[in-house]
């Protein structure tokens, strides 16, 4: 579903992602491990066509991320961050609507999703209220609605429980199981290993922009039977971390 | 304007609308702020300049005619004090006479006699007691030297043997209030113009940065052109809101001052849409320019530090413009970007057409608009400026 091919970004004189290539199958979820300017996000920006690749493609869904950004923009969605970046004067419904729209949906078919969603994500009492002052928990649902308003077949996740309080991580993780159900394509960032051990099945570890080891969870605790996720973290990078 | 470009706009403009400081900077301040001054300066004005209101004054010296006739005058009021000197230091009169003791006896045998008249050059009042007791004493001048000249039997007409008899080109030229309008209305437009839609501009580039809204926005459908054009317009929409903001609380403020801000209602309609449209391209220009550099900046803060200079860019050329006579604006003036504009709103504003400068102008500011769009459409594709946080 989406291989990255030797996927690089300078900034300067800085590689940020350097020679990037692994795979995510159709339906799994790829936990991309790192520590802080590992560069994560840069890799998630990238294959989100926020940023242009310096070289190297990768190919979501049979798009080549370079040549076809627009169709790939049409099959993905984001959540970044645990900030939840919504405007605070537009109600609940009217910020979810709003990226429905940018997405091409009609009206019938926004109302009819984020009717779903209010549903699904137990929003209905406050889907007309304006977000400016709702908890971190009930704008975090928001942003998990508008981030798939779309129905996209690709998730890419950046950290998206830092900063949140435990109900609102329990919201963020009940979202990532969900898609899953629904058999969506996920690549989702985090440094937490207990975290990643809950949602993923395959892991790639990166560090300074390159990749260290790409597998599965069950394979890694299988070559390292004597390690937790989080001692193999170490090893892979604490080796290459001058 | 794109599909997308107008989902961008209606949407931005639902946001401001519903952003209460927007709303109060933008276009609530601009509506009270002219009439307040206006009933400020006109209270002050009144009291100060309004002949009508009797001016207290003092008298050193006998009963004679001249105090007689003083007396008789409703606008100025006669005091009685020994100090009048001590009463005029602390303006409880607002000037004092000293009239020799013998006026009326050197008057009738044509002995020319001085009388003082102190005041305070410094206050307004004062000035104004000055010149109502300069007036008094002319006309009494006037009618001694009338009585004595028939007295003589020669024709008093001999004392003014050339009289000047002014003629004004243009019957009704509005007065010191037009000339106020012409200096302050074109000004105030292109400040307007130029500076409305700062609030508006902040929020919608350096605010989305901030509020971390700019991410999922830059993954939609949506191309980065169409949803920087979205918000351009909503920023320029802005900006004319508060122009026409300060134009009604500029027209108001005419209304409870017309001596002092003039009556703009006598203008052509083709020259009030001409005004329209090149407030239009001022805005069209700055919008595009406050939304690149608020793109450009980290945060809301910086964006409004960045565009504080924005104010000052238009003043300057603004100054330089503001005693500018409308009909002799200098060719140059046509062609330097912001005062070319106020110049042709000058002109405009007392009336004139001048095509080739209107045409000129015009070209300009599409040139200019053209520009600044390119910059703006430009710099949403730098990954440097968009992800500078």
């Amino acid at each position: 579903m989406i291989e990255l091919k030797e996927l690089t970004k300078q900034f300067k004189e800085i590689k940020a992602v350097d020679s990037l290539s692994f795979n995510v199958k159709k339906g799994e979820i790829l936990g991309l491990l790192g520590e802080n300017g590992a560069g994560k996000t840069t890799t998630l920006r990238l294959l989100a066509t926020m940023l242009k690749p310096t070289s190297g493609t990768a190919i979501i869904d049979g798009c080549d991320l370079v040549k076809d950004s627009n169709l790939v923009r049409s099959k993905i969605g984001i959540l970044f961050g645990g900030e939840t970046g919504l405007y605070d004067r537009l109600t609940a419904y009217e910020n979810i609507a709003y990226f429905g729209e940018l997405n091409g949906m009609s009206k019938t078919e926004i109302k009819n999703r984020i009717d779903k969603l209010a549903k699904l994500l137990d929003m209905e009492e406050y889907i007309n209220r304006r977000v400016g002052k709702f908890s971190k928990g009930m704008k975090q649902k928001v942003a998990i609605a508008r981030s798939i308003v779309h129905n996209p077949e690709i998730m890419f996740l950046d950290e998206p429980t830092s900063g949140l309080d435990v109900s609102a991580v329990k919201v963020v993780h009940d979202f990532i199981i969900e898609l899953k159900k629904e058999g969506k394509t996920i690549v989702f960032s985090s440094h937490s290993m207990k975290e990643v051990e809950k949602l993923c099945e395959r892991v790639a570890i990166i560090h300074k922009g390159k990749l260290q080891v790409q597998d599965s969870l069950i394979n890694l605790k299988e070559k390292y039977p004597e390690n937790d996720l989080e001692e193999i973290f170490l090893k892979k990078v604490g080796g290459n971390n001058e | 304007m794109s599909k997308f470009s107008w989902i961008v706009f209606k949407k931005e403009i639902i946001d401001i609308f519903r952003d209460k400081k927007t709303i109060i900077t933008s276009i609530i301040l601009p509506i009270v702020i002219f009439p307040i001054i206006a009933l400020a300066m006109g209270g002050g004005m009144k009291d100060s300049f309004d002949p009508s209101i009797p001016s207290p004054i003092a008298i050193v010296g006998g009963e004679n005619e001249l105090t007689e006739h003083i007396n008789s005058i409703e606008n100025l009021e006669i005091i009685d004090t020994d100090e009048p000197e001590k009463l005029l230091e602390e303006l409880d009169v607002h000037a004092y006479l000293v009239i020799p003791e013998n006026f009326d006896e050197m008057i009738e045998n044509s002995e020319i006699q001085e009388i003082e008249v102190h005041y305070d050059p410094s206050s307004q009042k004062s000035g104004l007691a000055f010149s109502k007791i300069k007036d008094v004493i002319e006309t009494m001048k006037i009618e001694k030297t009338k009585q004595k000249l028939d007295e003589l039997n020669i024709d008093s007409k001999i004392l003014d043997l050339v009289p000047v008899k002014p003629v004004e080109i243009e019957k009704d030229n509005g007065g010191i209030g037009m000339m106020m309008m012409s200096m302050i209305l074109p000004m105030l437009i292109a400040i307007y113009a130029a500076v409305g839609g700062i609030p508006a501009a902040v929020d919608l580039g350096a605010g989305e940065k901030e509020r971390q809204t700019l991410e999922p926005l830059l993954t939609t459908n949506a191309s980065r052109n169409a949803l920087i054009m979205g918000k351009y317009f909503a920023v320029v929409v802005a900006g004319i809101l508060g122009t026409i903001a300060s134009l009604l609380g500029f027209s108001l403020a005419s209304i409870i001052s017309p001596e002092f801000y003039g009556q703009a209602a006598g203008l052509p309609i083709l020259n009030v849409l001409l005004m329209g449209v090149f407030a239009l391209l001022i805005c069209g220009v700055f919008s595009a320019l406050e939304l690149l550099v608020s793109f450009y900046a980290r945060n809301f803060k910086e964006a409004q530090t960045y565009l504080t200079p924005f104010t000052f860019i238009v003043l300057i050329p603004a100054y330089f413009t503001m005693f500018l006579d409308g009909k002799l604006i200098p060719e140059i003036y046509i062609h330097i970007p912001i005062l070319n504009t106020i110049s042709i709103l000058k002109e405009l504003l007392i009336g004139v057409i001048n095509i080739p400068h209107i045409l000129m102008v015009f070209g300009w500011g599409v040139v200019y608009v053209a520009i600044a769009l390119f910059l703006v459409n430009k710099m949403i594709h730098k990954e440097k400026v968009v992800f500078r946080n």
